[in-house]
């Protein structure tokens, strides 16, 4: 009967320990590290056998009474989910012992699987965030305007973003690993990418020039290659980065700046040349008389004067252009520039006979906007109206609202515009193939008027014209309501 | 007899001073205020000598050198007045029938002295 007693007393203890370190172990299983689970569930096994052999005999040399009451404490902590029987300083005895020695055992293996689920939990946190960041990382590639390429050493494209997606029209989806050959077909392209890997360390950056389609389809881009490299002297190619700027708009802003220059260059050298030569003429004394002698230095005023003019409104346009002058806005009335104006040109028209008339509204129309900028807008428009119309000619500035819009009309009576030029009229140094003929000019005075009208003041210039008859050169600026 | 010089140029300036210059060295010049009215004059006229510039309403000096060299039965020396000296192609240039290319700003002077040298090559057997 003791016997039978003590065996169950036995199974009893174990059970209570099996169930301290089932309740410990949990977790870690839930947390599926299947390593660290068996090792952990193994020294339990065993730590539950030698608990259960040291258990049994001391067990054997115990009251019934006292190993009933363990057992209940057992049962507490089994209900209560808890770890460690409380064994007072009295309970001196083996099974008093035996119960702390199981406690510390306890709190021991409690502390192991502490340890256990927090260096669980960093890792899964560190998986988190490696995670996000590559998430992030290739977030960030896809959102660059650039086209972004990378090559493994085998010459499979690893990584693409959405522009490179674009500029090669690749069908893939992304992520995918797709021999380089099959993806790109210019042959130019994958030149640059395997001259830049098979070149290693030797030239571990490089930038080139690649162009892609051509005439107006034409894109030029600016690849930057890296080559990339691992291992512990970075000495072995690991593949390729090729990253692809277009720079289309800027070759073709470099293009016009350049065109705009030599245009600048080639217009400053007419007066330049003839202020040269009659200066040489006079040096030579190639001048007849003192009277022919004044004409050469008429001249030279004259085309100094020219030059200046030129380099003015140049000057003008290139500040208005990159924003340099700041329009000083107020509200204005339209009426009193165009009086100023007709005031300023009439000495003009009057030396050509031709008759200016101005038919200015009673009503004050008001714009908002910068009066010396209009001011020069209007007087290129109506001291051109003057000279290109011939002697005896008419000349008429009126103002008008129409649809939100104070109007100014300058209508001539001179030789007009042909209609495949009314557009480039506005370019800077076009002039007209008649006008060249009849007036100098800089072929800057339009294209003055409508950065001022239509970039500065939100206006519209707009012409209406027929060759022999005459032109109409409209301003629209937004009124003030 | 005088050699006649043509100076197509469409800035009034340019033809005024090159006419003065070479008249004082007592040449005919006649003058065209575009490459059409050169290419017309020329044709009726039949200098000696022919100015251009290369930038003209109408036909640019280059249309008016290839037109003059195949429509004329004896071949005219031109020479080239531009403001556009550095940016033409020389190879294009070794192409056409000119005999010099002068840069604007200019020597009257200079341009006079080249006139009267290949106006004298040409007459030298």
């Amino acid at each position: 009967m003791i016997e039978l007693r003590r065996v169950a007393a036995v199974i009893l203890l174990c059970v209570g320990v099996g169930a301290g370190l089932h309740l410990l172990l949990d977790p870690l299983r839930n947390a599926g590290q299947g390593a660290a689970d068996k090792a952990l569930t193994l020294g339990a096994g065993a730590a539950l056998a030698v608990l259960g052999a040291i258990g049994g005999y001391l067990i054997a040399r115990i009251p019934k009474e006292r190993i009933r009451d363990v057992a209940d404490r057992l049962e507490v902590l089994v209900r209560r989910g808890r770890v460690g029987m409380a064994f007072s300083d009295a309970e001196a005895d083996a099974l008093g012992r035996f119960g702390h020695a199981v406690n510390r055992y306890l709190a021991f293996v409690k502390d192991e699987v502490e340890q256990s689920q927090i260096a669980v939990k960093e890792r899964q946190i560190q998986m988190k965030v490696l995670e996000a960041e590559k998430r992030h990382v290739e977030a960030v590639i896809h959102a660059i305007s650039d086209g972004v390429l990378v090559m493994d050493s085998f010459s499979d494209l690893v990584l693409t973003n959405e522009a490179a997606k674009g500029i090669f029209g690749f069908q893939f989806e992304a992520g995918s690993r797709v021999p380089v050959e099959e993806a790109i077909t210019d042959a130019t392209f994958l030149d640059l990418l395997s001259e830049m890997r098979e070149s290693g360390s030797l030239v571990p950056h490089r930038t080139a020039e690649w162009k892609r389609g051509a005439g107006e389809c034409e894109r030029a881009y600016r690849v930057i290659l890296n080559t990339v490299f691992e291992g512990r002297k970075r000495d072995r190619v690991s593949g390729v980065v090729a990253v692809l700027h277009d720079v289309t708009r800027e070759k073709e802003i470099a293009r016009a700046k350049s065109d705009f220059v030599s245009s600048v260059s080639h217009e400053m050298k007419a007066p330049l040349a003839s202020i040269k030569a009659y200066t040489e003429m006079l040096v030579d004394g190639d001048a007849d008389d003192p009277a022919e002698a004044r004409e050469f230095l008429v001249i030279i005023a004259g085309e100094t004067d020219r030059l200046t003019r030129l380099i003015d409104k140049t000057l003008n346009l290139s500040r208005l252009e990159s924003g340099l002058i700041a329009a000083n806005k107020a509200d204005l009335a339209v009426t009193e520039l165009l009086r100023a104006v007709a005031e300023v040109v009439s000495p003009q028209a009057a030396a050509k006979g031709i008759r200016l008339e101005a038919d200015l509204a009673p009503l004050f129309f008001h714009v908002h906007g910068d009066r010396d900028m209009l001011y020069q807008a209007i007087l290129n428009v109506v001291s051109n109206a003057v000279k290109y119309t011939p002697e005896g000619g008419h000349v008429a500035i009126s103002t008008y609202l129409d649809d939100g819009a104070v109007v100014v009309d300058v209508a001539d009576t001179g030789m007009g515009v042909p209609a495949d030029e009314i557009e480039r009229i506005f370019e800077k140094f076009y002039r007209s193939s008649r006008s060249a003929d009849t007036a100098a000019g800089t072929g800057l005075g339009l294209p003055l008027v409508k950065q001022i009208v239509e970039t500065i003041h939100g206006g519209r210039v707009a012409v209406e014209s027929e060759v022999g008859k005459g032109s109409v050169f409209r301003l629209y600026l937004p009124a003030v309501r | 007899m005088a050699a006649r010089v043509l100076i197509a140029d469409d800035e009034p300036c340019i033809t005024d001073v090159v006419s003065r210059k070479l008249r004082k060295e007592g040449f005919e010049v006649i003058v065209a205020a575009d490459g059409q009215e050169a290419y017309e004059l020329a044709m009726a006229e039949r200098p000696d000598f022919i100015i251009t510039d290369l930038q003209m309403p109408r036909m640019s000096g280059l249309e008016l050198c290839v037109r003059l060299a195949a429509e004329l039965a004896e071949p005219v020396p031109i020479l080239m007045l531009t403001a556009k000296g550095f940016e033409l192609d020389p190879a294009e240039i070794a192409r056409l029938p000119i005999l010099a290319v002068m840069t604007k700003p200019f020597s009257p002077r200079e341009l006079r002295d080249k006139v009267c040298q290949a106006l004298q090559d040409l007459r030298a057997p």
